[in-house]
């Protein structure tokens, strides 16, 4: 790598002032106003960040409850601590750290691509100003027995974070990139997986900001041969959240799994878009975003499945469905295939509507008030996209979450937990 | 000396004087506002139409070309275009069949079209009897005991102006979109029906049948208006490849339906599609656009896209009446270096406005086909419902299948469901008819055929029949 830590930042500043805050021109954010949501930090975007805020307790209020984890707190951008003793061959360090003492690894952690799908200008402007992230690598064959938990609490203004993973050959982890953001401002994060032959990653992001913060998340996944990705995308919190989600299917045999739920009310705006890149034969890929919509809130979802020539055999399929509880939200999906090549099997769907009336019905007929069947039953459709998320004390924290955006979503929670009790209904 | 501002500076050029002879047959390429009112002065037009074109044209002048459809092609030079010619007189054509390309008459033989018809077809000079008497006449005398118009939309401005003034460009606004914006301004013909309130048109209208206005030119303009009650069914093209020298076509076709009207158009397009290295080509960029402006209003969109270099076309429903149905029905084959960008939008305003999107699409080939379609549920729309299927097939390794769906939901009563599959055509279907001696090349057209009978069964029968021998000749070679 020839460029200088100066030169990497100077280049994306350059970017930066070309591309600006994406305006909804462009294709890919016609539905999200991104500029709108940042126009209070407009001037101030390319300021360097403030100090970090003071953590005390809030880490250990804020983390998820009763999970088994290494835990990193990272606190406006900056991480506080690292694990002392992380399980041999896995090699944790701030990117802080790193660009001080091994610049070259640094610039590599922060290298951005101009030609990259849905690049924009957040994502120079990440490149110029984030000073810290997490480097991880993990050696041939190591699994980590309990997940990596980053816990990001924000309060400043405007916070830019890079993180960096690297699986060995057959190498195993579960990471969780947990975001309580607590004022309004902007968390601008990009996370960039490497998944050596065989590596099986699953990457879990829950955002919870608080209302009133923008938050801005690139997931930039690599996979080699016979590599195993599984991403989930939780979407609760923030007045407008965009997660970029970009898997490149690059070794034959590789495998991916993009799972999402988007959950908003009130004015909330929650944006995915996805890009699954086959260029490898044999390669299979399965997506599933569930959103529920109330109040005034707006989702949008746009997936998007490219098979390049050459990449055959390719097995991908593809849903979006959604469920509108109020009559003034929004949803706009598009789901996408580009195919450069015919030996494939690629199907995808989309669904915008209403709880089945036969599940009603049944639930209903078995004593449910209607208001308690479609509760349930709104429930059961998020919690589908939870089923594949193997850490308990996690799904707890997920689902907990969720029934707390859901309209009387306590009742039902309490009327499940009599169940899982004593097996019987309440 | 006075400074002459921008827009005195524009009306100059027109004091300066008319000057080209209005009896000239043929425009030098160009274009300006001199030439638009020359067509209009060549076509006796009203003053509000040239108003009303040479708006568009002052619009079309603002906007450029849209680059988001996923097709390539180079710079079209809008100056070295001619927009207008008279019809070329009979004598220029082919005096007989044996002057005609073999190549093309071997495929009028494959499709089964008579005699008469491939000399129509391939521009032969028609005997008078033909041509008068024995199809087009007698049509016009039924069509006119019923009340239905049936004309060019040029004798439609003079005879019907009240009808064509208050329609026109009222589905499809000048400003539109660039190639809207150019035919409006530069339109020379087109057809115009009008169906009055209640009559069940006694025919299937065919632009086919339309001997006298057959050179319809570049830039057509179609207007259609189903009164209260009424129905039409309407076929544009034919399956036959057509002989044309125009590169670029952009054509507009406006359609309205009142309260309780029906509007059936189906489309054959099999117009040149360049060699088989991509040299030449019609370039197809048409703005079809239905409003389903009264209650219960039924548009129904039916195409077979064959031919053309390069296909952009997106035939779309305004479902703006309670009740109001679209249907939009589509088989697009792409082969050699051909290029497709299209779909439809169907965008419901009214209540309980039901859409269907059957798109079937088969690339072969080094063709490119995309899929691109809009589903809009507005607010008010209650109880919307909409359903949409879009398919690919793709036949060797070169070809690409691409689809693009946008869905937009403002209401939570709407139902909306999107599916979409590619894949090549089944190993183990082709080996099934193999098996039983069928050769490879008829059990790709079975299958093909099989894949497209959800759309070829919306066509009109005698369409549907010829709909089937177009995949097969097109489909020729393409296999193996």
């Amino acid at each position: 790598m020839s460029l200088s830590i100066e030169q990497l930042r100077a280049q994306a500043r350059d970017a930066f002032a070309r591309h600006g805050v994406p305006t909804r021109r462009l294709e890919h954010w016609k539905y999200t106003d991104v500029k709108r949501a940042l126009a209070p930090l407009a001037d101030n975007l390319l300021e360097l960040p403030s100090d970090p805020m003071p953590v005390d307790a809030l880490g250990d209020e804020l983390s998820i409850a009763g999970l088994d984890a290494w835990r990193i707190v990272i606190a406006d951008g900056v991480v506080l601590s690292l694990p002392d003793d992380p399980p041999q061959g896995v090699h944790v360090a701030s990117l802080a750290g790193q660009l001080h003492a091994q610049p070259e690894q640094g610039v590599a952690a922060l290298h951005f691509d101009e030609q990259a799908p849905l690049f924009n200008g957040l994502v120079a402007l990440n490149a110029a100003l984030a000073g810290d992230g997490i480097v991880i690598r993990l050696e041939d064959g190591v699994r980590l027995d309990k997940p990596l938990y980053l816990l990001h609490l924000s309060r400043g203004k405007a916070v830019h974070i890079r993180h960096r993973i690297q699986l060995g050959r057959h190498a195993e982890a579960t990471v969780i990139e947990h975001y309580a953001g607590m004022d309004a401002g902007l968390s601008n994060v990009i996370s960039r997986l490497h998944l050596a032959e065989g590596a099986r990653l699953h990457h879990v992001r829950v955002q919870q900001e608080a209302v009133g913060r923008t938050h801005i998340g690139r997931v930039e996944a690599e996979l080699e041969r016979h590599s195993q990705f599984v991403s989930h995308s939780v979407a609760l919190g923030a007045s407008l959240s965009r997660v970029d989600i970009v898997a490149e299917l690059r070794g034959p045999g590789a495998d991916c799994r993009l799972d999402g739920l988007y959950l908003t009310n009130g004015r909330q705006h929650a944006d995915h878009h996805t890009v699954i890149a086959h260029r490898a034969p044999h390669c299979r890929s399965r997506e599933m975003y569930r959103g529920v919509l109330d109040g005034r809130s707006r989702a949008v979802f746009n997936g998007r499945v490219v098979v390049h020539e050459g990449a055959v055999k390719t097995d991908s399929a593809q849903s979006n469905a959604n469920l509108l509880l109020s009559g003034r939200a929004e949803v706009d999906t598009k789901p996408e295939l580009e195919i450069y090549n015919d030996d494939v099997k690629c199907a995808h769907g989309a669904t915008i509507g209403q709880l089945d009336e036969n599940q009603l019905f049944y639930l209903k007929s078995r004593g449910l008030a209607h208001e308690e069947a479609r509760q349930l039953l709104t429930f059961a459709f998020a919690d589908e996209v939870l089923t594949g998320i193997a850490v308990p004390a996690l799904r707890r924290h997920i689902e907990h979450a969720a029934f707390s955006k859901l309209p009387h979503g306590e009742d039902i929670e309490g009327m499940l937990a009599g169940h899982d009790g004593t097996g019987e209904m309440a | 000396m006075t400074v002459l501002k921008p827009e005195q500076a524009a009306s100059r050029e027109y004091q300066a004087g008319f000057v080209t002879d209005i009896e000239s047959d043929t425009l030098p390429p160009g274009l300006n506002e001199d030439v638009i009112r020359h067509i209009s002065a060549k076509k006796d037009e009203p003053e509000w139409l040239l108003e009303w074109r040479l708006e568009a044209f002052r619009h079309w002048q603002t906007m450029s070309e849209p680059r988001w459809a996923a097709v390539d092609y180079p710079p079209i030079d809008y100056q070295a275009i001619s927009y207008y010619s008279a019809p070329k007189s009979k004598e220029d054509g082919p005096k007989s069949l044996d002057e005609v390309d073999p190549k093309l008459l071997e495929t009028y033989e494959k499709l089964g079209i008579p005699l008469r018809e491939q000399e129509m077809l391939a521009g032969v000079a028609v005997d008078a009897v033909f041509d008068s008497v024995s199809v087009a006449t007698t049509f016009r005398e039924k069509l006119a005991e019923a009340g239905v118009i049936f004309c060019p939309i040029s004798e439609a401005v003079r005879e019907y102006p009240e009808l064509v003034r208050q329609y026109l460009g009222s589905v499809v606004p000048t400003g539109d979109n660039f190639f809207a914006a150019l035919n409006s301004a530069v339109f020379t013909d087109g057809s115009f029906v009008y169906i009055p309130k209640g009559v069940r048109c006694p025919m299937e209208l065919s632009t086919y049948f339309r001997i006298n206005a057959s050179n319809t030119g570049q830039f057509e303009r179609t207007l259609i208006i189903a009164d209260e009650g009424a129905y039409v069914s309407y076929l544009e093209g034919c399956t036959a490849p057509q002989r044309d020298e125009n590169q670029l076509h952009a054509a507009v076709v406006e359609l309205v339906a009142l309260d309780d009207a029906q509007i059936k158009y189906s489309t054959v397009q099999n117009w040149y599609p360049g060699d088989e290295n991509g040299v030449g080509g019609i370039y197809n960029f048409v703005t079809k656009r239905a409003d389903c402006r009264g209650k219960r209003s039924k548009v129904s969109w039916t195409q077979v896209e064959t031919g053309s270099a390069i296909t952009w076309k997106y035939p779309s429903c305004i479902l703006r009446g309670d009740d109001s149905v679209g249907e939009f029905y589509s088989v697009a084959l792409t082969k050699m270096h051909q290029q497709a960008d299209t779909g439809t939008k169907m965008i419901h305003l009214g209540r309980n406005t039901r859409s269907t999107i059957v798109s079937k699409g088969i690339a072969a080939g080094y063709g490119q086909q995309s899929y691109r379609g809009l589903v809009r549920i507005g607010k008010d729309a209650h109880g919307a419902r909409n359903y949409t299927q879009c398919d690919s097939l793709l036949i060797g390794d070169r070809c690409g299948a691409h689809t693009f769906p946008y869905v937009e939901v403002k209401n939570p009563s709407a139902v909306v469901e999107h599916e979409a599959t590619t894949s090549k055509i089944g190993e183990d279907q082709l080996f099934y008819c193999r098996a039983r001696g069928v050769p490879e090349e008829d059990a790709v057209n079975l299958i093909v055929n099989g894949f497209c009978k959800d759309v070829f069964n919306e066509l009109p029968m005698e369409f549907a029949v010829e709909a089937n021998r177009l995949m097969e000749v097109s489909l020729e070679g393409a296999v193996g």
